[in-house]
């Protein structure tokens, strides 16, 4: 590790451990009132249990990116963060708004929209805690010795993804209106800005873990999010086929959506050319396995699975069931999930002076929890086509059509056991690595593997 | 192959060029959103309607338009599957139209705010999706929903009990079909049955539906005739 404020990063981290774990309790009580056991109905109901599993989704993914900027931008600016201290006040605040949101949803305190349920008033301390911390790096860079597209790009997507959450303030009487907006925000960001995101973080870790040329890396980053751009802003017409909007919307959504995949792909095929051109041999494996597996994923869950719904002929029957779930699922884990794991397993031994890479634990988690994910994503595929095909094809009773698919539900939890045990074996490794000490952290010079490589 | 700085005119204006392109449509999405939702029929009624469906987060639970959760129906055509007096049954009371089945929570409105997301639900029935929800494409033996049941049975058989029972084939499939019910029961007791279920047969899912004493003695006589 180069400058020590970039320890700061340690406790975004072990915040999104937090989170992740309650996001998974949520996601069980969810499964578990699928299959019929609603027991806690009274106390959470399930719209409370989704508000909650979703937000913290959402939350721990912002506060994984905030952890990855305070790491990445004080190393490729080569100097120390501008202000340790307002780092720390904004991740208290950011907790503080975080837990008071979600009390609010069990106390029916919130907004009945898809994703962005957090009440008024708690959106603009959200507000504002995300402009400190666009400040905080924003000073770095400008103040920095060094400059670099790596970092230009991963500030850009973070500054375009506070300025797009405020289209998801506006209210509107009409229905149609507030949905039209609510994609600027949930669209916009995951299909856009974060994309951005994604690919600088990616090429950071792909420059340390594989000791690519950056030049080389950097032209592939401008190309990818290029494409992203191209195909991503007109691709949110897909969520504007049936909502009440003109009808040049299933031609212009469906056409720029089917190219979306293409920025994924891309992607992909880029962390595994770059991994062969590979001139280091990073002693953490670990990391790499998180690193390509994001890259790989992420073209299966976003690329793969979205383009399945995304015409329209296919989304008329689709939209709103369950296959919705599913990619929603797969795509969230693959392209964000993966990447803040990704950089929390390469980040954490370099903060904390614990080489725990590449042991049983490490490597179970990954497998265990991406096996467990496919799993899932399985079950909601089934639950999913049957519910298309019994409720929008043949025009069964909602309530009758859910009673044959219970069973699905039962594998979900079979499956989402599987993926916990993963989950809880890297929180595991992440605590045995204990809190970072001054002086402990590795250095560059422990980061070049000294004995040849076995895999 | 692109340079570095060729790649970095790319990225700027695929983005810059689609943005403007995007915002374009946008400005004539707006101009054309509010006849295809029929915004002048946007009630005070049926605005504080969407403000009760928004404050509770229905969309918790359910989808409208599509889009929301995928535990309880889409609720785009309520209206025109269950229609008003349904609805209001029911709104009064979920669990009791349902019992033993998947919960919704129980809200306890007032029959002014039942009104209001009456005639949200109502709105929101009667807007120009491009063809959403479809038509099913596939047909069963046993046709489903409101389609046509005999045209003498009254009333309150269509806008209540055809949400769960059918008649010739066409009705709901929550509870038996009621072709033959006539020979079954006798008149004293679908008379006890339908003012009280609970009480006839308790931990039945045929909920106790609040039936006028008028619209009772017309059904009970309907379903008399069904041999
Ligand atoms: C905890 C989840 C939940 C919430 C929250 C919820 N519902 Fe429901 N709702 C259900 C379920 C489940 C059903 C299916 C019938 C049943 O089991 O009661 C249903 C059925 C309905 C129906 C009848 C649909 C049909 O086709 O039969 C209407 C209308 C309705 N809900 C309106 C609302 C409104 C309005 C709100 C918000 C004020 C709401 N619901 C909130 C779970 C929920
Ligand atoms: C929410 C769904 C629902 C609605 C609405 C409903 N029922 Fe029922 N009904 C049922 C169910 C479920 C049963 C089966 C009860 C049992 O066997 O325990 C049933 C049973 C019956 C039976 C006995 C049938 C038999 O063959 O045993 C009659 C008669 C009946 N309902 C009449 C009515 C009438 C009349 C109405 C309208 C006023 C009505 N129901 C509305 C669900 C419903
Ligand atoms: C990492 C990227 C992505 C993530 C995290 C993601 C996530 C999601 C989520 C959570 C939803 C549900 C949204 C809601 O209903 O509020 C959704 C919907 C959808 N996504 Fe994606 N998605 C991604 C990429 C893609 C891509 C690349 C495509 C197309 C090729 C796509 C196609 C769709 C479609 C068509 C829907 C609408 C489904 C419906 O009609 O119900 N997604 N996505
Ligand atoms: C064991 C773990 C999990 C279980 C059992 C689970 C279960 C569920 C269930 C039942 C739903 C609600 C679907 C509905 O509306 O009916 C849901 C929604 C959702 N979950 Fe999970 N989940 C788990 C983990 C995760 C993880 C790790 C992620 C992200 C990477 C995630 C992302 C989402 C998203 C984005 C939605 C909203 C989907 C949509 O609106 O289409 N979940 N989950
Ligand atoms: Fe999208």
């Amino acid at each position: 590790m180069k400058y020590k404020s970039q320890i700061v990063a340690y406790w975004f981290f072990a915040t999104c451990m937090l989170l992740l774990s309650l996001q998974v309790i949520y996601g069980f009580i969810m499964g578990f009132a699928h299959m019929g056991f609603d027991n806690l109905h009274s106390i959470i109901p399930f719209n409370a249990a989704r508000a909650t599993h979703t937000n913290l989704l959402v939350v721990w993914l912002l506060t994984g990116f905030m952890g990855a900027a305070y790491y990445i931008i004080p190393e490729e600016s080569d100097r120390e963060l501008y202000d340790v201290r307002l780092a720390y006040i904004q991740l208290i605040s950011l907790i503080v708004v975080g837990v008071t949101a979600i009390i609010g949803f069990h106390l029916n305190w919130w907004e009945g929209r898809k994703f962005l349920e957090i009440p008024r008033p708690l959106d603009y301390l959200v507000v504002v805690n995300v402009l400190v911390f666009i400040y905080n790096i924003g000073m770095t860079i400008w103040k920095g010795n060094k400059f670099s597209t790596t970092q230009l790009v991963l500030y850009v997507g973070l500054l375009s993804a506070a300025l797009l959450y405020l289209p998801g303030m506006i209210s509107f009487e009409n229905q149609t209106l507030d949905s039209y907006y609510r994609w600027w925000v949930v669209h916009l960001w995951v299909e856009g800005v974060w994309e951005l995101i994604m690919g600088s973080i990616l090429a950071f870790l792909l420059i340390k873990l594989t000791g690519v040329d950056r030049e080389v890396i950097e032209k592939w980053l401008y190309i990818i999010v290029g494409i992203t751009f191209l195909s991503g802003i007109l691709g949110t017409g897909h969520h504007y086929y049936y909502i009440g909007t003109p009808k040049y919307w299933l031609a212009v959504g469906g056409f720029f959506s089917a190219l979306e995949p293409i920025a994924f792909l891309g992607m992909a095929l880029y962390a595994i050319t770059m991994y062969r051109r590979s001139g280091r041999n990073h002693p953490n494996k670990v990391a790499l396995y998180w690193t390509m597996g994001c890259a790989v994923m992420s073209f299966v869950g976003a690329g793969f699975l979205g383009f399945a719904h995304t015409l329209p002929q296919v989304n008329m029957y689709t939209h709103g069931t369950l296959i919705t779930a599913m990619h929603g699922h797969m795509a969230f884990w693959g392209a964000y999930a993966m990447l803040v794991l990704a950089i929390i397993s390469y980040a954490t031994p370099i903060m904390t002076g614990r080489k725990l890479w590449n042991n049983m634990a490490s490597m179970l988690a990954f497998w265990l929890s991406n096996i467990g994910m496919v799993g899932m994503t399985g079950a909601f595929a089934v639950a999913g086509i049957t519910q298309v095909y019994l409720e929008r094809k043949m025009g069964m009773d909602f309530l009758t059509v859910q009673k044959e698919i219970e069973v699905h539900f039962f594998g979900l939890i079979l499956a989402g056991c599987l993926f916990t045990t993963g989950i809880v074996l890297y929180i595991y490794n992440f605590i045995k690595h204990g809190v970072p000490a001054p002086g402990n952290s590795l250095t560059e010079a422990d980061e070049v593997e000294s004995v040849p490589s076995l895999i | 192959m692109l340079s570095k700085k060729q790649a970095r005119m790319l990225f700027i204006v695929s983005t810059g060029l689609f943005a403007i392109v995007f915002l374009a449509l946008t400005y004539d999405s707006m101009q054309q959103i509010p006849a295809r939702t029929n915004a002048h029929n946007l009630s005070a009624s049926a605005i504080r309607g969407h403000e009760i469906w928004n404050d509770n987060n229905c969309m918790g639970c359910h989808t409208v338009l599509g889009e929301g959760a995928y535990y309880a129906p889409e609720l785009t055509r309520v209206y025109e599957r269950r229609g008003e007096k349904w609805m209001k049954m029911f709104l009064k009371n979920p669990e009791a139209m349902y019992p033993g089945q998947r919960k919704m929570v129980q809200y306890n409105f007032t029959d002014g705010q039942i009104d209001d997301l009456i005639s949200f639900f109502k709105w929101i029935g009667e807007m120009d999706l491009n063809g959403f929800p479809a038509k099913p494409t596939i047909k069963m033996s046993s046709a489903q929903n409101n389609g046509a049941v005999s045209a003498n049975s009254p009333q309150v058989f269509k806008d209540v009990c055809v949400a769960c029972h059918s008649v010739n084939g066409s009705g709901g499939n929550v509870g038996p079909a009621l072709d033959h019910v006539g020979s079954k029961f006798d008149a004293a007791y679908l008379n006890k049955w339908i003012s009280d279920p609970q009480a006839v047969k308790p931990g039945t899912a045929m909920p106790q539906l609040n039936v006028s004493d008028a619209d009772r003695a017309l059904v009970v006589e309907f379903l008399s005739g069904l041999k």
